[in-house]
């Protein structure tokens, strides 16, 4: 089995959880895919940056990334599900970034 | 009246001209006529105003105000209190002069392209995209942190009239949805203003940065810190970060292609003056840029991985508008005299290109009804003119020379360099490539692949005026990709005072 | 015990911006969602208006009989209370908005769930 028919299969079975009647293309596919890999490619580049707090956090984190990455694969349909447009999903994530701004600042302004 | 006066012009006309858009209702020709006015005084009055500051009700500050600071106690006079603003002022600099002059012009050609797509113009949806064009000059002039802050709910108020204005299906939810959103993340930028206020008594910004620096009011206190990340949320919202992207997105998906030009642009310059606002409050914490550059490299990756796997191209559009913003956020959060310099033109070029595709992809909606990606197809045989237009917004847009984002965008990825995180500009290309590839997928979809048998084409023709406007924004783009230093010479003074 | 009143108002800000986003956040009837808003705007406000008390202070109003240098010790700082004025405006008008909306949605849904009205269309 190739690399595409197993994400083609991982797709499916997520849609199906999801109960999403939008039919499954190639074009859907290859979007799905790219967008997967473009999210693990540029994730995996920022966190480089880390390399300026410590070299061997850098190394850690990377690979922790990337083990993270193939085991849950594919990110793109879960991520394009909890990004929807329902109000109380929208209102969750808004109340959850306002904590996290409000801590880092806090947490920043001690540590950086 | 000196000339100053003219600053003030520049928000005061577009809303005198909205209000009385609005009271003439049904009387299509003088709508018609004084709309075209106002959209073309608009971008005018920009050039025209000499560089300086606008004091309203000639509240200058007591230092330079000889009659009133006669007499005056030491009480006043010996301390700093006879340096304040006491009033609202407004600044106008080469940077404001160059960003208030796009966002005319933009909505020039969004009011141009209005009028004559739709039959029966509306006083009431020129009403809102003047408030709004007037509220976001305001932003990008007002030296006053609270005024921001009133013509931010104005500016949300209009983008919301904008929507439910376009009659697309679902937009009343999706209004719904912005405003209470909108709801939480005001008052929070309020209460950040606010706690501000109570640390340093005032609300002028230049005053506010006087205090800090002069060492009056602890500037690492933790009532800074909370009043920081509360205006860091409300710039979040104005501006459609995350975790705001998605709701941004919708925004422009359900407003008409030429509101949608207009909101994007709102949403661009909205960024970029709270964001210079939050430099130079708070660039004297490193955590400020640090935070800013997070926030960045998350709403460009989420922005552009969303875009891929939308089937809507308004949607795509959005998405893409979104991830974009990501750009000019890195270059903001560099911090260096250079990196605000490319972000402040990338932000001019984005909300250029951004319109220019939207327009262009308007044209489908007007001869098909349709924004369903897979509903669409063979629609270069039906206008191959547009649709080259189109195509060339496209590569502006991913930044291919000679036009204009090429030449932000490099300045961004030199700037990131230089400053030593040369794994932004990699992202930074990276996602460059892979907006392209969306764009291409979309164009594709739309305009080479087979046209189905289901998709039915409207006799309508395009009107000339769309394809002037594109040809104009065309012509800006490649103006600004030969000779970019029209815009940078502008934009580094204010950039060089941020550092 | 003397309860310090600025303190005490500070207190019900806070307590009402918390129960504000608990409303917004877990209640869905949209009516609902729309007061708890209101609640979080009014803590704001009276956040700023506590922030302008100044105990023993005197309205902000000069008058020919006083002095100055008097007046500017015990007059109450007039800001927040020009904020406060404006921003009560600005809320009015954004729940006008807002309930304007609902009436449209209530009309076509029939229903004032936010769960209903405002889930995910799938577009």
């Amino acid at each position: 089995m190739s690399f595409y028919d197993i994400i083609l299969k991982r797709i499916r079975k997520i849609q199906e959880k999801a109960e999403e009647e939008e039919p499954i293309t190639n074009v859907t596919v290859s979007a799905m895919l790219t967008a997967e890999l473009t999210l693990i490619a540029s994730v995996l580049v920022a966190v480089v940056m880390v390399r300026l707090i410590h070299p061997v956090l850098m190394i850690i984190m990377i690979a922790a990334v990337l083990i993270i990455a193939l085991m849950v694969m594919p990110i793109m349909p879960r991520l394009r599900r909890e990004q929807n447009d329902d109000l109380n999903n929208m209102m969750f994530y808004v109340v959850v970034a306002l904590g996290i701004i409000v801590a880092l600042f806090y947490w920043g302004n001690l540590n950086v | 009246m000196n000339a100053n006066a003219l600053i003030a012009v520049m928000v005061i006309l577009p809303i005198a001209s909205a209000l009385f858009l609005n009271l003439l209702h049904k009387k299509d020709r003088t709508i018609k006529i004084l709309a075209i006015i106002t959209a073309i005084v608009i971008p005018i009055i920009p050039l025209l105003t000499p560089y300086g500051s606008h004091f309203f009700g000639g509240y200058v500050p007591l230092a330079q105000n000889a009659t009133l600071a006669q007499g005056l106690p030491s009480l006043i006079t010996g301390t700093q209190l006879f340096q304040f603003h006491p009033g609202i002022m407004y600044v106008f600099t080469s940077a404001q002069q160059l960003m208030v002059f796009v966002l005319g012009l933009i909505t020039f050609f969004a009011i141009f392209t209005f009028l004559n797509e739709t039959k029966r113009p509306s006083g009431v949806y020129a009403f809102l995209m003047f408030m709004g064009t007037a509220s976001v000059s305001a932003i990008l002039l007002s030296d006053d942190i609270f005024n921001i802050f009133v013509f931010f709910e104005i500016a949300a108020l209009a983008q919301v009239g904008i929507i439910v204005a376009s009659g697309i299906k679902n937009n009343y939810e999706t209004a719904l949805k912005y405003t209470l959103l909108g709801n939480i993340a005001g008052p929070l930028l309020l209460l950040g203003i606010v706690i501000l206020l109570g640390v340093t008594g005032n609300v002028n910004v230049t005053d506010m940065v006087f205090t800090f620096k002069q060492g009056y009011v602890d500037p690492n206190s933790p009532v800074i810190l909370m009043s920081m990340a509360l205006i860091a949320f409300g710039w979040l919202y104005a501006s459609g970060l995350p975790p705001f992207h998605t709701i941004k997105s919708a925004v422009y998906s359900k407003a008409l292609p030429h509101g949608a030009a207009l909101l994007q642009a709102f949403s661009v310059f909205t960024l970029v003056a709270i964001g210079i606002i939050i430099l130079r409050l708070f660039s004297y914490n490193p955590f400020t840029n640090i935070a800013i550059i997070g926030i960045s490299v998350i709403a460009m990756i989420l922005g552009i991985t969303m875009a891929i796997v939308q089937t809507d191209y308004k949607r795509i559009l959005g998405y893409l508008a979104v991830g974009e913003l990501g750009y000019i956020g890195i270059g903001l959060g560099l911090g260096t005299a250079f990196g605000i310099t490319a972000g402040l033109f990338q932000a001019v070029n984005e909300a250029i290109i951004t319109s220019f595709l939207f327009i262009g992809f308007g044209t489908v909606l007007y001869k098909t009804r349709t924004s369903n990606t897979r509903k669409l197809g063979g629609m270069m045989y039906v206008n191959p003119k547009v649709a080259l237009l189109v195509l060339l917004a496209g590569l502006a847009m991913a930044g291919v020379p000679p036009l204009n984002a090429f030449q932000s965008k490099l300045m961004l990825i030199q700037a990131a360099i230089q400053s030593g995180l040369p794994e932004l500009g990699i992202i930074m290309i990276l996602l460059s490539i892979v907006t392209f590839m969306t764009f291409m997928k979309a164009f594709y979809t739309i305009y080479m692949r087979p046209k189905p048998k289901e998709l039915e084409i409207l006799d309508n023709k395009i009107p000339r005026s769309t394809v002037i406007s594109m040809v104009a924004l065309l012509i800006i783009c490649v103006i600004l990709g030969l000779f970019p230093q029209i815009a940078t010479n502008s934009l580094q003074t204010l950039a060089a005072g941020l550092v | 015990m003397v309860v310090d009143s600025q303190l005490m108002s500070f207190f019900t800000a806070g307590s009402l911006v918390v129960i504000g986003i608990f409303a917004a956040l877990f209640l869905d009837n949209l009516i609902k969602k729309i007061i708890g808003l209101a609640f979080l705007a009014d803590g704001v406000n009276l956040f700023i208006i506590t922030m302008g008390y100044k105990p023993g202070g005197i309205v902000y109003i000069f008058l020919p009989d006083m002095v100055v240098s008097n007046f500017a010790q015990t007059a109450s700082y007039p800001l927040p209370f020009a904020l406060v004025l404006t921003n009560i405006v600005i809320g009015a008008s954004t729940l006008a908005v807002i309930l304007g909306l609902v009436i449209i949605l209530n009309k076509r849904h029939g229903s004032l769930s936010a769960s209903k009205i405002l889930r995910d269309k799938g577009e």
